[in-house]
């Protein structure tokens, strides 16, 4: 149990970290592709029986490159490429769940994860995650904020916007991957978004918003595995109704104030 | 709408000596191979203005986003500061219109201004105090320096469009490119940008400004360029901005008033 703690803790401050440039750059919808295309290789990768994290890696970083590909083409709009890639990875998880019998246990684990069975080794690779996204986000801060902000200045100052464009999906991507045994494919969303933009009623300064993200993350984690036991429901849908609710109280609070 | 100066004698200041900001030859400029702009033929010599002008759509900031990187270089040759296209990418800074930016983001003017200086700092240097201390008299240019700390997106659009001047002021770039960046803007914030520009040329830096303002082309360009599709007509104002080019340049949108003078209606 201490481990689900330490999972979901850590689970919350990664999520909560990428979900400022998820937020800022308003990639939310992708990433919602992102963590559904991540369903089918983890799927894909349980049958086959190698390791779910590198199988949804695998299937997120291609639908990535897809969407990227796709929006890059004149006359398509993101939204729609987005639309369908993410109907289709999850079709895809769906009809490969089918062709195996007895497996709607694992279906059900894959999709709200399963943090009760976190073991010290997933600890570990969370922690390990978590540091190299932090580094990751610091080393290349300025030219994610300045390409975030103003891609055709940045361009012209030097940056290849399209490169930091890749870095932060596939940091996304192993975010995602990281956190789903805990939390789930549908519900990794929620808590890559919702402290972030909790977070962003609360400050208009980066670093503010950042730190109050990765603390409502982490605390949507704390308060989330209790409730669980309490609800009796999935850990994962407790983290995420917590993250929500403060997402909620803080729209609240900011709207009468 | 806008109104030409009457011509009359303007004093030539081509200096043919002048070490050149950017030159382009035979150039035609587009998107994915798709040619837009023809025939464009220009020289910019450091401390130099050029104007750009023509109706929408002309393909006044084609050019610009070309010699950024952001739009292509179909045929011909760009050389910025001496070095070609690509390669001199990252020599010239970019003033974008401030509306197509958020104003949700979470940056302050000085975070904004700071971004002109992350060249310099490069990748592994924290922020120095010199590049604070850029920033912020950058913003002076520009008369924010009291602003420095308001969230971008709560200023007004004249001064938001100040503030990426004040951004590329502190790049320090020999070249300056700016893409309408009087559109929708202030009478105030536009005396600062132009005066801001005025100070910048007379210390060498090389500016081309897009703009459809015909007064203002006349009032603070060495060189103006008459564009729509193709390069019509490139000279001094007094040269250029006469009712003969403007009419045969913007057809039918050109108006004969009757002073004799040429008004011209955007479309």
């Amino acid at each position: 149990m201490t481990y689900a703690y330490a999972e979901a803790v850590l689970a919350g401050a990664l999520a909560g970290l990428i979900g400022v440039q998820v937020v800022l750059r308003r990639l939310s919808y992708f990433t919602m592709a992102l963590t559904h295309a991540t369903f089918p290789g983890v799927v894909a990768a349980a049958i086959l029986g190698v390791s779910i994290t590198l199988g949804g890696a695998l299937a997120g970083v291609l639908v990535a490159c897809g969407v990227a590909a796709l929006t890059r083409r004149r006359g398509q709009d993101a939204a729609a490429a987005t639309g369908v890639i993410v109907a289709a990875g999850f079709a895809i998880g769906v009809g490969l769940v089918a062709l195996q019998d007895g497996f709607s246990r694992e279906l059900s684990s894959f999709l709200v994860g399963s943090i009760v069975t976190t073991g010290r080794q997933d600890v570990v690779t969370t922690a390990i995650v978590l540091i190299l996204v932090a580094g990751v986000l610091a080393f290349f801060g300025r030219g994610l904020l300045f390409t975030g902000f103003d891609a055709a200045a940045a361009r012209s100052a030097g940056y290849r916007p399209g490169l930091y464009d890749l870095l932060l999906l596939v940091t996304i991507e192993l975010v995602i991957v990281t956190i789903v045994p805990a939390v789930g494919t549908i519900l990794a969303l929620a808590l890559i978004v919702a402290p972030a933009a909790a977070a962003r009623l609360w400050s208009t300064r980066l670093p503010v918003v950042t730190g109050l993200a990765v603390t409502l993350g982490m605390l949507s984690g704390l308060l989330g595995l209790p409730l669980s036991g309490l609800l009796d429901i999935a850990a994962g849908a407790a983290i995420t109704l917590v993250a929500a609710a403060f997402l909620i109280a803080s729209l609240a609070a900011r709207r009468t104030s | 709408m806008a109104e030409p100066p009457p011509p009359g004698p303007v004093p030539a200041q081509r200096h043919a000596s002048q070490p050149t900001a950017l030159r382009i030859e035979a150039a035609g400029f587009g998107y994915r191979g798709t040619t837009v702009l023809w025939d464009v033929e220009l020289t910019v010599g450091e401390g130099r203005t050029l104007a750009l002008v023509g109706p929408n759509g002309a393909g006044k900031s084609t050019l610009i986003k070309s010699v950024t990187g952001l739009a292509d270089l179909v045929t011909g040759s760009v050389t910025v500061l001496g070095r070609a296209l690509p390669k001199a990418r990252g020599l010239a800074a970019y003033v974008p219109q401030a509306e197509t930016l958020d104003p949700d983001f979470p940056v302050s003017a000085a975070d904004v201004v700071l971004m002109g200086r992350y060249r310099r700092i490069g990748w592994w240097r924290p922020t120095g105090r010199a590049d604070r201390d850029a920033a912020l008299a950058a913003l002076d240019r520009v008369g924010l320096a009291d602003r420095a700390s308001t969230r971008f997106g709560l200023l007004s659009g004249g001064q938001r469009q100040r503030v990426l001047v004040a951004r590329a002021i502190a790049a320090e770039a020999r070249l300056l490119l700016l893409d309408e960046p009087l559109n929708g803007v202030d009478a105030t914030s536009q005396e600062r940008i132009l005066t801001a520009l005025g100070e910048l040329t007379a210390t060498g830096t090389a500016v081309v400004i897009s703009t459809h303002d015909l007064a203002v082309a006349a009032r603070i360009a060495d060189q103006v360029c008459v564009l729509n599709g193709r390069q019509w007509a490139a000279g001094t104002p007094g040269e250029v901005l006469t009712p003969e080019v403007l009419r045969e340049a913007y057809g039918n949108h050109a108006v004969d008033l009757p002073d004799g003078r040429t008004m011209l209606v955007e479309t």
